[in-house]
């Protein structure tokens, strides 16, 4: 397959976005990147976006919802979604609720992606976005060219929120997306949306600079506004001789000990934790203890597990409806994440988000290690379930489920990625634990400890 | 067919014992008896709900290809002039059955048949039904489904259309993905 042109990676991109692609490209301090990405906006998905940000400023989307009831447009997502997607409308009848609808989940849409497409949705602008989630197996996420677009007016809701504006602009590098991993896709792009601002991705793994003190450098000429990234990333990021303030962090996927958010907050400035997942897009933001769902067209409920919704205040599993994935529609998505659903005001919040913890493991030299990396480790096996454990004594304890497992490659996966001296012992979980909630990633060694010792 | 409507017993009756005037001459150009323009727009105002002045020329013809078609839509209107229907604002879901559903079931059945023959009646009555959004009394909706599928031919067609067009998209869909999951996608711009 050829290789996609620059038009084809950056539809709008113009002389600005050019040269300040260049430059990061070309910088003496960058790192070696390891891949290249675009982001695919076209002039008619750039005005889709525009409007998801109009729709979001005007609070449209939580018109109507109260603790009895859904958003008024979520009757009509409903009925499009039974006369116009494949995997609701075999199902028979739409059922006169939405509570009524039986929830589906991962599997359901690993099984068949194409089966969520509406019939209307045309498929030229179709991109394939592959993730693994908490979950090992990549799941292939249908999506449209203008959602990643459509996370930067919400980053941008959320960060006003505590006076912070990204603004973005020509020559600027709005973002900075920093990982802590053996291996990540590592690349300057530009968001043509930002007015040609620049987002880089990056990998403070040393072994990915020239120099290891480039990563400091590099950043620091940058001076991006925002910092993105996970709290195994920001702690190494701590390490680093930073000088540059950014106006904020925003951190996602895991959750933050409230040791480390203490003492980014004190180095770098304001940080934002925001709940998001690959399936529905951000979710909702960290508010004094609580999570406020953005006010997107995403209806958020908690079920229980027999498909009822819980009561205000529930403990039950996350579920969503709605989304702005044209090629992904979503009723009663289960997410995999506990919490509970109440108001405040007429605001819902979640509470009790349980979430993937920041969870590190031990190699046998006894550097840490990313819980990401034994994910990637895994990703191949096409595993249905597993879950991992090390002892604080190093020893590893894995239990997986699937169809075809060699017992033998894992623990090469994992003697590889722990390294030689780790102890691998390894179980197929039962029908019970395959079917239920066994975390993935458990570990006797305490990233919170850690930090609170200062060995991080 | 989410709502429970009529028995199908009475209906069955009903339609079993569609008079003769019904199964007349439907008038094609200058022959025939029966105005079957004026027996829908009737059946219409009986039946309630329809707000805006119809077009009735779909039931109005000179072209003798249409008999079948016109005698069908008089044993429908037969059947649907029942005390299950009037009154109750079906008007609307009616017209667009006669237009549309009939013309589909005359290319397939003669409409003699509709009342004669067991199976093409529960067929007629089914399918009338399904387009007014009803079921027969005592079914659920998945079984009302199953027995129209069963007995119908034209929903069979309609059923195996649809398998066929779905399972075309979910190809189109396939092929997409195979060919783009090879392009680069857009970054994300945080962590999930």
């Amino acid at each position: 397959m050829p290789a996609p042109s620059e038009s084809d990676l950056f539809p709008r991109l113009n002389e600005d976005g050019r040269r300040l692609l260049r430059r990061l490209r070309e910088h003496p301090a960058a790192p070696r990147y390891t891949h290249q990405i675009g982001d695919r906006l076209t002039p008619e998905a750039f005005r889709r976006v525009r409007e998801f940000q109009t729709d979001l400023e005007t609070g449209a989307a939580t018109r109507g919802w109260s603790r009895e009831t859904a958003p008024d447009w979520c009757a009509s997502h409903l009925a499009f979604a039974y006369r116009e997607v494949p995997f609701y409308r075999r199902r028979g009848a739409q059922p006169a609720q939405l509570a009524d609808v039986p929830t589906t989940n991962r599997r359901d849409l690993e099984a068949e992606p194409w089966a969520f497409v509406p019939d209307s949705q045309p498929l030229d602008e179709l991109v394939v976005y592959t993730t693994s989630g908490t979950h090992g197996r990549p799941l292939s996420v249908l999506s449209g060219v203008e959602v990643s677009a459509m996370y930067l007016p919400l980053l941008r809701w959320a960060l006003a929120r505590r006076g912070v504006t990204l603004e973005g602009g020509p020559g600027k590098v709005a973002i900075a997306q920093v990982c802590a991993q053996r291996f990540t896709f590592t690349f300057p792009t530009i968001a043509t949306y930002l007015d040609q601002a620049a987002m880089i991705k990056v990998n403070l793994n040393p072994t990915e600079w020239r120099r290891p003190d480039d990563r400091a450098r590099f950043l620091d000429d940058c001076r991006p506004e925002i910092i993105a990234g996970d709290p195994i990333a920001f702690a190494e990021l701590m390490r680093l001789p930073i000088s540059w303030r950014p106006k904020a962090l925003v951190s996602a996927s895991m959750t933050m000990p409230p040791i480390l958010r203490e003492r980014l907050e004190a180095r770098f400035g304001p940080v934002l934790d925001i709940y998001s997942i690959t399936e529905g897009g951000p979710i909702a933001v960290e508010d004094r203890g609580e999570w406020l769902l953005f006010p997107r067209r995403l209806y958020v409920e908690t079920v229980h597990s027999d498909d009822r919704p819980c009561g205000d205040g529930e403990l039950g599993e996350v579920a969503l409806t709605g989304g702005f994935n044209a090629f992904l529609c979503l009723v009663r998505y289960r997410t995999g994440d506990g919490g509970s659903l109440t108001f405040r005001g007429s605001q819902p919040v979640l509470r009790d988000l349980q979430l993937r913890p920041a969870t590190v493991y031990r190699k046998a030299d006894g550097r840490l290690l990313n819980n990401i990396d034994v994910t990637m480790a895994l990703q191949r096996f096409s595993l249905d379930r597993f879950s991992v454990f090390q002892s604080a004594g190093g020893d590893l304890y894995l239990k997986v489920a699937g169809i075809e497992i060699d017992e033998g490659e894992i623990r090469k996966a994992m003697l590889d990625t722990f390294g030689g001296g780790v102890r691998v012992a390894i179980e197929r979980m039962t029908a019970e634990e395959g079917g239920g909630r066994v975390p993935e990633h458990r570990s006797e060694i305490s990233f919170q400890a850690l930090l609170e010792q200062g060995l991080w | 067919m989410n709502v429970e409507g009529p028995s199908f017993e009475p209906l069955n009756r009903r339609l079993s014992e569609c008079p003769a005037e019904f199964l007349a001459e439907p008038r094609i150009g200058r022959r025939g008896l029966i105005h079957v323009d004026a027996v829908v727009a009737d059946l219409l105002r009986d039946l309630g709900g329809v707000q805006r002045v119809v077009d009735l020329r779909p039931f109005r013809t000179d072209d003798p290809k249409d008999r079948n078609r016109l005698s069908a839509t008089l044993v429908a209107a037969w059947l649907l002039h029942d005390d299950a229907f009037i009154g109750g604002r079906f008007g609307e879901a009616v017209l667009g059955f006669l237009v549309a559903d009939i013309p589909e079931l005359a290319q397939v059945v003669p409409a003699p048949q509709l009342v004669t023959d067991v199976d093409r009646r529960e067929e007629l009555i089914r399918l009338a039904l399904k387009a007014l959004g009803l079921r027969p009394a005592g079914e659920s909706a998945a079984q009302a489904q199953d027995r129209l599928t069963t007995v119908s031919t034209v929903e069979r067609r309609r059923v195996v259309a649809a398998a066929r067009a779905a399972e075309e998209r979910a190809r189109a869909i396939r092929e997409a993905m195979a060919k783009k999951a090879e392009e680069e996608v857009a970054a994300r711009y945080m962590r999930e």
